[in-house]
């Protein structure tokens, strides 16, 4: 590609060669809108892949924030980023979240799987190894959240005692990703999961249609979903729904993936999507064209909720690396109104500190962040406090709400009816950039007890050699 | 927003710059992207909203941290 109808410099960082894993110099070059990583390694050649395509730009996109480095590292630096992860002391960011795979076994056998699972014959943890490793990850990353995933978690008997355990180390918002096959059809098992102490559900949710779960999962699935979403509901446990989108199979979904999970809010609290990338179990034959940006997809859901949605409700993390996602924070009124709460444009606010002052002060801080709104609202017909819907012609299922909000109602609601999108791209051998590696928040504890981060840990080579998952076998 | 003094003869608050009587209007808020609609004490004249500490530790303090993007 001719690299000098670039104008803006290109941005130097590291990157890894995806046949040998050497750390190599790579850079980020825009064409246009496309941003591309290029890399180049002395004994296999160049390669280049799409960052990020479209609108808002990868350089609008950003949320800074200062390195925290962990104050407990397992491993010491001695080859440096990204191979002595633990993690190391030179990383940048603690934890929000650790991710720990309490079984290798699957129900399933899908074409795409970061984890590869069920091909090798692991045996599952046992309760007291669990144990240690949560012990490990609390004292190393705090009371953060804790993923239960796997393979497929639920094929565990004794997953409600996992769920114990991690509660009684300290641990206190407890998901479990999966694919719902079991809490579809043995609701007594969510009961338990429940009781136990588990938080919420991350379930694969793929599309509305089966021609996308055979694609992506070897077989239809729909019949099995929306059921485990009613079970969850019955319980108590709130759902989130993961789509793993890859382009010209279920990226013209997206729209409709958005409705379905707000037909099943309150239970559904949200859509947590999840571009695919290329590590673990995928067919070979996806390269670039199968990639789908966070811009592409911002625009998708826009395009595809008729601006029910907007590009512009949505921000960039305060968490991981601002590249690494986006999301918003909408409210979902009983009437079907949605009403974007989340802040735009990456505010990010201070806590407030009400205790530390009298009137003045409250006053003060009042009144610098609460404001009087600049224009009157553009009031729809059909917004009101009360949130009728339908007074002006056909009733609409779902519709955007921009008026003014009564603050009582919204105090009772929002614990109950907020609803979120939110998107995270991974990365792998291709598109990795350390930098962005090293502001990683989302840690997976290793088999052998180190905390690494998510998109290292799953790291796949072209062979399908693991960086440091275990491989049993070679890719085909 | 400092400038009412408690009257308690009147048994209101007087806002110190018009000497006017707060009283009672509908008000509109901006919290980030959300307007909240309120009935809160003004003055009728130069248009100062009294928020009371209750408030602003209360009510608009939950609605801040419901809000705030983390």
């Amino acid at each position: 590609m001719d690299e000098t109808t670039d104008t803006s410099p290109p941005q130097e960082t590291e990157s890894l060669c995806p046949v040998c894993f050497r750390r190599i110099k790579a850079r980020r070059i825009c064409h246009g809108d496309e941003v591309f990583l290029v890399k180049e390694c002395p004994d296999h050649g160049s390669f280049k892949t799409v960052l990020w395509r479209g609108k808002p730009s990868m350089s609008e996109w950003q949320r800074p924030k200062g390195p925290v480095h962990p104050d407990i590292s397992y491993t010491q630096i001695e080859r440096g980023c990204p191979f002595d992860c633990g993690l190391c002391n030179a990383h940048e960011q603690l934890p929000c979240s650790v991710l720990i795979e309490v079984t290798d076994r699957c129900n399933l056998h899908c074409p795409v799987c970061f984890a590869d699972s069920g091909v090798r014959e692991i045996e599952d943890p046992s309760l007291e190894r669990l144990s240690w490793l949560l012990e490990r990850a609390m004292a190393a990353a705090g009371p953060c959240n804790l993923q239960l995933s796997g393979g497929e978690p639920t094929l565990r008997d004794d997953l409600p005692d996992i769920i114990g355990l991690a509660r009684g180390i300290g641990f206190s918002f407890i998901q479990v990703n999966t694919n719902g096959l079991r809490l579809s059809k043995d609701k007594d098992y969510a009961v338990r999961l429940k009781e136990a102490g588990l938080s919420s559900v991350f379930l694969q949710f793929d599309g509305t249609d089966d021609t996308i779960y055979r694609a992506l999962r070897g077989r239809g699935l729909l019949d099995n979903k929306l059921p485990a979403v009613r079970n969850c509901g019955e319980v108590g446990l709130g759902v989130i729904l993961v789509p793993t989108l890859i382009k010209g199979v279920n990226t013209g979904n997206v729209g409709d993936i958005v409705r379905q999970a707000l037909a099943m809010s309150p239970t559904v609290r949200g859509v947590h999507f999840q571009p695919v990338s290329y590590f673990g179990r995928f067919p070979v034959s996806y390269g670039d064209e199968g990639r789908f940006t966070l811009p592409e997809l911002m625009s998708a859901i826009e395009d595809q909720t008729a601006g029910l949605m907007n590009l512009n409700d949505f921000s960039p993390p305060g968490c991981e690396h601002s590249h690494c996602s986006f999301h918003a924070t909408y409210m979902h009124t009983s009437d079907g109104g949605i009403r974007l709460i989340g802040a735009a444009g990456g505010d990010n606010c201070c806590p407030l500190d009400l205790s530390a002052g009298g009137v003045n002060k409250t006053v003060d801080t009042v009144s610098t962040r609460w404001r009087l709104p600049s224009n009157t609202s553009p009031l729809s017909d059909c917004s009101s406090l009360s949130g009728e819907r339908a007074c002006c012609g056909r009733p609409q299922p779902f519709a955007r709400d921009e008026g003014d909000m009564d603050l009582d109602l919204f105090l009772r609601e929002i614990a109950s009816r907020s609803f979120t999108i939110s998107a995270m791209a991974f990365q792998d051998a291709e598109n990795l950039d350390l930098e962005r590696l090293r502001g990683c928040c989302i840690s997976v504890v290793s088999q052998d007890g180190m905390l690494v981060p998510f998109c290292a840990y799953n790291l796949t080579a072209r062979d399908g050699k693991g960086l440091y998952r275990r491989r049993s076998r070679s890719r085909q | 927003m400092t400038e009412a003094v408690d009257v308690k003869d009147t048994g209101g608050w007087i806002c110190n710059r018009c000497g006017l009587p707060l009283t009672v209007q509908k008000t509109r808020l901006q919290y980030f992207r959300v307007i909240f609609a309120l009935d809160l004490p003004a003055c009728p004249g130069c248009g100062m909203i009294l928020i009371d500490e209750e408030l602003a530790t209360g009510k608009m303090a939950e609605a801040e941290e419901a809000l705030e993007d983390k």
